[in-house]
């Protein structure tokens, strides 16, 4: 879970959740080289979050609904385990 | 603005508590049960889980790193619902609603975690995340 560990990345990748963008709009709104979006999109592509394609003379990225259902996945397993401890703690206080 | 299909997180679980007493447990007592070893960016370094039990309150964590947000109160309505806005890695911006209702001699408690597919409101304008970022465009590439 720590794709979005870094604080650029979690800029890209919101910006991405408002729709596709190119590299070079990517890189147009935040204090980073087009190399390093690129860097950061990299990063994102390998933990399934966006997918690439090229459009016309440029690559568009685009959030990747089954990275999203990965993360609903993660979520879903985390509050599982929460509730769990939730319950052994009323438990363990009403004997 | 994206509006991809991702289904909520729901989870039920059943307490020997009235409704109150479970609300007060998840929310103000939460580190008292919370699994922070593996429910938490610092692990074993946390010090601290902090449920502030109000509107606008903030949840976090605070370890030697300093505090980090899980999340802020967006509704509050004790003891039956509050609604988190959630700031958790690749779910930030995601929202968690949980409901305290009786049952029997107990309480039922629903958690809902929803909008995995949404955009973060707080951005939901093409134009707002230019405006955001303007002040820190250095250079005028392309």
């Amino acid at each position: 879970m720590d794709a979005l560990g870094d604080w650029t990345r979690r800029q890209i990748f919101e910006a991405l959740r408002n729709g596709p963008r190119s590299v070079g709009d990517l890189a147009a709104g935040l204090p980073v080289s087009r190399p390093a979006v690129s860097q950061h999109l990299r990063v994102l592509k390998e933990a399934g979050l966006v997918s690439g394609r090229k459009e016309g003379t440029r690559r568009v990225y685009r959030v990747d609904p089954a990275g999203l259902a990965g993360v609903r996945s993660y979520f879903d397993s985390f509050w599982g385990e929460a509730l769990d401890r939730f319950a052994a703690e009323a438990r363990k206080e009403t004997g | 603005m994206s509006t991809v299909a991702i289904d909520a997180v729901r989870k039920t679980v059943l307490v020997d508590f009235a409704p109150a007493e479970a609300f007060e447990l998840f929310t103000a007592r939460i580190a008292s049960w919370w699994p922070v070893r593996s429910h938490s960016y610092g692990g074993d370094g946390v010090t601290a889980v902090v449920f502030e039990p109000h509107l606008g309150g903030r949840v976090y964590e605070v370890s030697d790193a300093g505090e980090q947000d899980w999340g802020s109160v967006l509704e509050w309505d004790p003891p039956h619902r509050f609604v988190l806005d959630w700031q958790i890695g690749e779910a930030r911006g995601t929202e968690v609603v949980v409901r305290f209702s009786a049952e029997g001699p107990g309480a039922r408690v629903e958690l809902e975690h929803r909008g995995f597919g949404a955009a973060d409101p707080r951005n939901r304008y093409e134009s707002g995340w230019d405006v955001v970022l303007e002040p820190f465009v250095t250079s005028g590439s392309d």
